[in-house]
């Protein structure tokens, strides 16, 4: 020790020297700083991800939290809690025990309501997060193990949620495993014993909370967590995507390292995200099961839906034809099965399959690090946007009696309207969604072409009238840019290329003076101080920064643009 | 057989709208410009009128031994009430119930033997006269005060007899086993806390939030529209209290764990996750990409 | 793996370096790496990393205004969560104790019914204040770097020796020679595996044992009771009326598949009653009863609309029209609800003829042929 303590370069502080204790035992500084090292890419759009891992946070602490108190069983009890409208009345253990956790649990219900809140939020940033991805094709080799670990989750994440919304034995949730009962009962051949095994024996028997409950507290967040667990650690090795712009390469990362910009960045999300749960948990009353009353099969409430993320299967069933189909030797198919069974299979089939899909039929057998805008690959695009139309058509007919109810439109006729909408909106969208791709593909082209509009009208000497356009780089002999696209966006207008005066810093508000600014901007015209050197090497993904570096300047070179021409 | 309930409603602008309607029914309502359109209609009503007075009052001996015997008690000698509710029925429902409340095919059905019950509950949620024929009668503002309804309610029920209107406090009944009942027989389609709910084609199954015990008594007594009945051997007047207590704990109940949205469940939950979670946290990602 | 023997713990001079070691630690003595200030070592274990600090902006001057700007905002931020998370110690704390009771009952004072709420802005506060004094931290008073690091494909050198290690030590194990061996392996595999999900065979039941799909408690002469268990007199409701009612037998209200809808029909609905062939006799009078679980979904039905005679299941909209025997006309639902048949017994009380002549309930595989 005496020797450490005077050896060149030993700490000196309290801190370090038990720094170097702890790294003498576990060796860790090496991957630590690997660690600290490692730059992430900084655009908003990957913090998706991010909402869903800080809720699935929240999940596993309020839902231990619940453990405590919730009691999955379906014994009968008579009530005898807070809640003096059902005081007395007949009803299992796992439902009165979470009424308890609502009215005599301190802070139960706050807790309680958070947990439900970050479900919803769950699944719903799970599907923003997968919409970012397939949209800039971040799901192309060598990461399609990741979509498909991705998908595994949104299907993980559907069973885990519901199971969690039948487990309290609720007149609401009871009517969606009564619907639950009849999809199993539905296959073919095995529905029977299919049914007779997850129930236990007939509907409702006497098991079937006692085995969500394992299945939502043990089984399926086991799976979820290990999956996370591979999905960020695949994440890590193969390093995250990037949008195109300049110094970004198929063989880079740019961005903030770890430590300390972007682990303040993404503690302060995290923060974020259990605020906005904690926000709807107190402030917004969910699944107020106390209202719905305990379950009993002879009962039912009008608007009676599974939470969103089945939404689009209940929606499907209420929009599939009256269709039995009847086999020789009297066995038949119910209606029931092919929205229920059928059609999410396929969706999750063609969901999981559509990253090799996609390689077979464009031939792209090549790794991507680099992301793709949307409109560059329309036939995808189209695709995504057709896709989620078809969704929308069945999310909404899952609603369609509250829809229907509350903007007086006849119910028969929203069934029709999802029927009919069904199959001729994703078409539409599909189209539209290509034309505009196109459209937005040629103005790029156009403006690399030609220049950027610069609402200067000039009169020719014979009189023709024409709009002056700021050419982005260099142009040949006819006048026309030279500039290839690159990927990345385009500069559009002229303050995006350093025509204005840059924008006045802040979000909210500003935050330095714009005459300031302005005369910092004239000094730096006069060439007193230099313009925000490598400034092509930020790392917001905003338009602003268009251009690349390989593909002929940056347009802004030298912070003003060169000659306007005609 | 009094209308003057404790919970009864009572409009803020019914003053006004009483005086006129004793003049002219046509006026003022919230309906009035599609009666306008339809005022050379009425004209032409009221000369029927005129002309049917004559033969109703002929008729109206023969009648009363016709109709069903039960209610005969005051027969023939017609109390001032009636009289008047008389005045108003042939000024107000005749052209869709009859001369003699007999109803008229594809308009209005017969009333008699709805009770007062039924007047009571049509009449006092604005649901009649009716406006215009739709899949189904929306309440609106009452036209007619409370005592006129009473006189209306007693010419009814001189004609043809009928469920009366309960007397008494009618939140007189259990409150968990209103509840129980309540979600039997109520709430498939009034939903679990009587926000109501869609019923086929544009009907539906209103919300009971606004409703008075003694509507919610008499709706339940007489099925109006689409409702079924619950009879009184159905549900005895005791289990009707209960339900009603039931009904009017709840929507009068606040919510402990925040905004109720509705009250409906998944479907404005999700819609809140979307409009309001996610829209947050999407604003709150944008903030933290932008730069300092 | 230190090489050197100055270190705690070494027992010193004993453990010499093998010819194999190296990397930064070979290249940087500690007396060259003592040298070396603070930012220096930061880059260079940052290049040792494949990382290259490009470009970084510096915060704001120290002193300045705009730092004192800066400050101040997360200062207050931070100052504003640590307030709200005591906040929500005393108001979570103090319930019922110097402030009002939490527990919210009917009628109760106003703080019950705002606890929750305020529970929740409270941490909300905390949190959000929290999550943006770090934001803004970050923003305002971190110095911005813009970093790169490499990104390598798959090394050809890394994928040759593991690739020889893993044939390496296969070929050693003699497992392509040793027939036995691998197939004594297969066999106890196969073994294995089944052995280890055969106790799941405990979940498998013969849903065929005794027809209880097919089946409920109905039967002949059982009385149909309210949900209370009062048995029910053709006199008891009115026309147009509907009534759940279960089977007389203990616990009937709560099986699940015996609810039954006994539905009195107006005289105009009985002029249209066309009842499906075979079951013209089911009804009793202008009394008909359906079973009340939906023949698509299983939903409890019974959204009964006396005029149009429509009953309206709420789950997914399929609607029964009960003067054609509940026969299916809109919706997913394909089987009409069945009936069952009624009569009345020597005490003048409604009774079941028989049970359900058909499966009620949603449709399954082999359903037509019990």
């Amino acid at each position: 020790m005496a020797r450490t303590a005077t050896a060149p370069g030993a700490p000196k502080t309290l801190l370090g020297k038990a720094a170097l204790e702890v790294d003498d035992r576990l060796i860790v500084a090496g991957p630590l700083r690997r660690t600290l090292n490692k730059v992430f890419p900084d655009h908003w759009s990957f913090l998706l991800g991010e909402i869903a891992l800080y809720s699935f946070i929240i999940l596993l602490l309020t839902g231990t939290y619940l453990t405590f108190f919730f009691q999955a069983s379906m014994t009968e009890v008579a009530y005898d809690g807070s809640y003096a409208p059902l005081r007395g009345i007949d009803m299992s253990i796992a439902y009165a025990s979470t009424l308890d956790i609502s009215f005599d649990v301190r802070g139960g219900l706050l807790i309680r309501q958070m947990h439900h809140w970050a479900a919803l939020l769950f699944m719903a940033s799970i599907v923003c997060h997968m919409l970012r991805i397939f949209f800039t094709g971040a799901f192309r080799r060598p990461r399609e193990t990741n979509w498909l670990i991705g998908v595994a989750l949104l299907i993980l994440g559907i069973f885990e949620g519901f199971a969690g919304y039948s487990m309290p034995d609720d007149l609401l949730s009871g009517t969606g495993l009564r619907i639950m009962s009849a999809i199993i009962l539905s296959i073919p051949v095995i529905g029977t014993w299919a049914h007779w095994a997850v129930f236990g024996g007939d509907y409702v028997g006497e098991l079937i909370v006692g085995r969500l409950y394992i299945a939502h507290v043990l089984i399926i967040p086991a799976i979820i967590l290990g999956l996370i667990a591979v999905h960020l650690l695949i994440l890590v090795k193969q390093k995250h995507t990037q949008f195109p712009g300049p110094g970004r390469t198929e063989h880079n990362v740019v961005g903030n390292r770890l430590f300390p910009t972007f682990a303040g960045k993404a503690t302060g999300l995290l923060l974020v995200v259990f605020g906005v749960c904690a926000a709807l948990g107190g402030l917004v009353q969910i699944n107020p099961l106390w209202l719905w009353g305990p379950y009993n099969p002879a009962q039912v409430s009008s608007a009676s839906q599974p939470d969103w993320y089945v939404m689009f299967l209940d929606g499907s069933t209420r929009l599939f034809p009256a269709w039995d189909i009847y086999l020789p030797g009297n066995y038949n198919i119910p209606a029931l099965f092919w929205p229920t069974v059928v059609l999410p299979g396929i969706i999750f089939t063609l969901l999981l399959a559509y990253p090799m899909l996609e390689r077979k039929l464009t031939g792209d057998t090549a790794s991507h690090h680099l992301l793709q805008r949307p409109r560059d690959v329309p036939v995808r695009t189209s695709l995504g946007t057709m896709a989620i139309s078809f969704y929308i058509v069945l999310l909404l007919s899952g609603a369609n009696d509250v829809i229907a109810d509350k903007f007086d439109i006849s119910l028969n006729a929203m069934t029709w309207i999802g029927r009919i909408g069904l199959l001729i909106i994703p078409p539409i969208v599909y189209v539209l969604t290509y034309r505009i791709c196109l459209g937005l593909q040629q103005h790029d082209r156009e403006v690399l072409e030609h220049g950027i509009e610069t609402g200067v009208i000039r009169r020719l000497p014979h009189g023709e009238f024409i709009e002056v356009h700021q050419p982005l780089g260099p142009v040949d002999e006819h006048g026309h840019g030279q500039l290839a696209y690159g990927g990345a966006p385009v500069p559009k207008k002229m303050n995006q290329v350093g025509g204005a005066r840059r924008a006045i810093r802040g979000f909210f508000s500003p935050i330095e003076e714009p005459a300031a600014v302005e005369l910092e901007q004239r000094g730096e015209d006069r060439g007193l101080a230099p313009a925000e050197p490598q400034r092509e090497l930020t790392t917001s993904g905003r338009p602003a920064e268009g251009g690349r570096p390989s593909e002929g300047g940056r347009p802004s070179e030298g912070g003003r643009p060169q000659e306007p021409r005609d | 057989m009094s209308t003057t309930n404790p919970q009864s409603d009572t409009q803020p602008d019914e003053g006004p709208r009483r005086s006129r309607w004793s003049r002219r029914p046509a006026e003022g309502s919230p309906a009035a410009a599609a009666r306008a359109r339809r005022r050379s209609k009425q004209r032409r009503r009221l000369a029927n009128v005129a002309a049917l007075m004559t033969g109703l009052v002929l008729t109206g001996a023969l009648y009363s031994t016709l109709a069903p015997g039960a209610q005969a008690a005051d027969e023939g000698s017609e109390s001032s009430a009636e009289a008047a509710g008389r005045e108003l029925y042939e000024r107000s429902c005749i052209s869709c119930h009859g001369e003699n409340l007999e109803g008229v095919p594809n308009r209005g059905p017969s009333l008699i033997g709805v009770g007062e019950a039924a007047v009571y509950f049509q009449v006092h949620t604005g649901r009649m006269p009716l406006v215009r024929q739709e899949a189904q009668a929306p309440d609106k503002p009452a036209i007619f005060s409370d005592e006129e309804i009473d006189q209306l309610m007693a010419y009814v029920q001189a004609n043809g007899g009928g469920p009366v209107l309960p007397s008494g406090d009618l939140r007189d009944g259990d409150l968990a086993a209103g509840g129980e009942l309540f979600r039997l027989n109520c709430a498939q389609c009034h939903n679990f806390v009587g926000e109501g709910g869609a019923l086929s084609s544009g009907k539906y199954a209103p919300s009971l939030e606004d409703a008075n015990d003694l509507e919610i008594y008499a709706a339940m007594l007489s099925g109006p529209e689409n409702m079924p009945i619950f009879g009184d051997n159905q549900l005895t007047p005791e289990e009707k209290r209960s339900i009603i207590n039931y009904i009017q704990t709840i929507t009068d109940m606040p919510d402990p764990g925040g905004a109720g949205i509705g009250r409906i469940g998944p479907v404005s939950e999700g819609l809140v996750i979307w409009v309001v979670g996610i829209a947050a946290l999407l604003f709150g990602i944008f903030w933290m990409g932008s730069k300092a | 793996m230190t090489t050197h023997d100055t270190r705690p713990g070494s027992t010193g001079g004993a453990d010499t370096p093998g010819p194999l070691h190296g990397g930064p630690d070979d290249d940087y003595t500690p007396e060259q790496l003592a040298t070396l200030p603070r930012e220096e070592l930061d880059r260079l274990g940052a290049r040792y990393d494949g990382v290259e600090v490009l470009h970084v902006e510096p915060g704001p001057e120290p002193g300045s205004a705009l730092e004192k700007r800066a400050v101040r905002q997360v200062g207050l931020m931070f100052g504003l969560a640590g307030l709200s998370a005591f906040a929500f110690v005393v108001v979570y704390a103090g319930a019922g104790w110097f402030l009002p009771d939490w527990q919210w009952e009917l009628g109760s004072n106003t703080f019950s019914v705002l606890y929750t709420p305020l529970l929740g802005l409270l941490m909300a506060l905390a949190f959000t204040f929290f999550g943006v004094g770090l934001v803004l931290y970050t923003k305002k008073l971190l110095p911005h770097e813009t970093a790169v690091q490499d990104k390598h494909d798959g090394s050809h050198f890394d994928r040759v020796t593991t690739g020889a290690t893993l044939v390496g030590g296969l070929h050693n194990s003699g497992l392509k020679r040793r027939k036995l061996i691998t197939r004594s392996l297969a066999f106890m595999g196969g073994g294995l595996g089944l052995m280890l999900v055969a106790p799941l065979g405990g979940l498998i039941k013969d849903p065929n044992e005794g027809d209880p799909l097919g089946t409920t408690e109905w039967a002949e002469g059982v009385r149909l009771v309210r949900d209370d268990g009062t048995p029910i007199r053709p006199g008891d409701q009115e026309p147009g009326s509907l009534e759940t009612v279960f089977p007389a037998v203990p616990e009937g209200n709560r099986l699940s598949d015996a609810a039954t809808m006994l539905i009195r029909l107006r005289p105009s609905q009985l002029e249209q009653a066309t009842p499906r062939s075979g079951q013209e006799d089911f009804g009793y009078g202008d009394y008909v009863a359906y079973s009340k679980i939906c023949t698509h979904a299983g939903c409890p039905v019974s959204l009964y609309e006396q005029e149009t005679s429509r009953i309206l299941c709420p789950c997914h909209q399929s609607q029964f029209d009960v003067t054609q025997g509940a026969k299916p006309v809109f919706g997913p639902a394909t089987r009409s609800l069945p009936q069952l048949p009624l009569a009345v017994d020597d005490e003048g009380f409604f009774v079941a003829r028989s049970d359900y002549i058909e499966a009620v309930g949603p449709t399954y595989w082999n359903r037509e042929r019990i």
